[in-house]
C-alpha cells in the first residue's frame, strides 16, 4: 500500500483520482489543489509518490515538481493533465516525472501507471 | 490575402477543426457539432466554463449550457450524475480537458497553445471585449445542448 498525495486545482478530478488509488488498496494521506500547496503537503507528509496537474492556479505543476525534485531527487512524481503534447511531455520526463497520464483518463491507465511506478 | 492574414486564417482554421476533435474525442456521447458561425455581438450565458488560451493565438474558449448539460455529460464519464460543488468542479476540469487536448492536437501544426486554470460562470453572465469570435453548436441528442465559443484578441 502506497501513501499518496494527490495534486489537482479540481476538487472533482481529486474525488475520482481518491477513489480509483483507494479501490487498489492505496491511501490518500493529502490533496493539494495548487503547485505551491504541493509542495507544502509534500514536505510535510512525505508521500511514497505524488499525482501533479499541470495547470493550477498559484504555481503551475510544472514548477512544483521541480522544487520537489530539487530538495527530494528520489520523489515519484507521476503528471496527470490534459495538456498532452509531446514537449510538454519529454519536459515532465526530464524533470524527473516517472508517467504522464493525459485527462481524460481510464481507472485502467491511472493503475498502469501506478503500479509500475510503487 | 496577406501572408500574415493567410497564417492567421489557417492557424484559425486549425484551431476551429481541433476544437471539433477535442470535443469529439473527451466527450464519449452520441453528438454532432454543427457549422460554426460569427458571434457578432456579446455572448450570453446563464452557466458556463472560460478557459484562457495563450501563446500562438490569443482568446478564449467558452463553453456554456444549461447546467443540466453538464451533468449529463459528467454521468456519460464518470458514470455519476453531478450536482452542487462537484457540477461546478467537473464544468470547469471538462473545459480544461477540452481545451487540453485542442493543445496536443494542434501543436502537431506546430501551433504551440498554453492554456489558463478554468473560470466558472454561474448566473447571468455577459462576456464581451473580443475582436472575432465563432460559435459552435454541439447536438447531444436527448440531453441537449452546449454552445462552444472560440473569442479570438486577434
Amino acid at each position: 500500500m502506497a501513501r499518496i498525495l494527490v495534486t489537482d486545482d479540481a476538487a472533482f478530478m481529486r474525488l475520482q483520482l481518491k477513489d480509483i488509488f483507494e479501490k487498489m488498496g492505496h491511501e490518500v494521506v493529502g490533496e493539494a489543489a495548487d503547485g505551491k500547496e504541493a509542495i507544502e503537503k509534500f514536505e510535510e507528509l512525505q508521500p511514497d509518490l505524488v499525482t501533479m496537474d499541470i495547470t493550477m492556479p498559484e504555481m503551475d505543476g510544472v514548477e512544483a515538481s521541480k522544487e520537489i525534485m530539487k530538495n527530494h531527487p528520489d520523489a515519484k512524481i507521476v503528471m496527470c493533465s490534459a495538456m498532452g503534447q509531446q514537449a510538454m511531455v519529454i519536459e515532465a520526463v526530464e524533470l524527473g516525472a516517472k508517467d504522464f497520464i493525459v485527462k481524460p483518463f481510464t481507472p485502467e491507465r491511472v493503475e498502469e501507471a501506478i503500479s509500475r511506478v510503487i | 490575402m496577406s501572408a500574415v492574414t493567410q497564417e492567421n486564417f489557417e492557424s484559425v482554421k486549425y484551431l476551429l477543426n481541433g476544437t471539433i476533435s477535442s470535443i469529439k474525442k473527451v466527450i464519449p456521447m452520441d453528438l454532432d457539432v454543427n457549422q460554426p458561425s460569427r458571434l457578432e455581438n456579446h455572448l450570453q450565458l446563464e452557466f458556463g466554463v472560460l478557459i484562457g488560451i495563450t501563446g500562438d493565438l490569443q482568446g478564449r474558449l467558452v463553453l456554456s449550457a444549461n447546467s443540466q448539460v453538464f451533468s449529463s455529460v459528467g454521468e456519460s464519464m464518470y458514470g455519476i450524475p453531478l450536482e452542487g460543488e462537484m457540477l461546478s468542479s467537473f464544468s470547469g476540469e471538462l473545459g480544461n480537458m477540452i481545451a487540453g487536448n485542442i493543445s496536443s492536437i494542434i501543436h502537431e501544426e506546430d501551433i504551440n497553445l498554453d492554456i489558463t486554470a478554468p473560470t466558472i460562470m454561474e448566473g447571468s453572465t455577459k462576456v464581451k471585449g473580443f475582436s472575432k469570435a465563432l460559435q459552435m453548436q454541439v447536438d447531444l441528442k436527448d440531453k441537449g445542448n452546449m454552445d462552444v465559443c472560440l473569442l479570438l484578441d486577434q
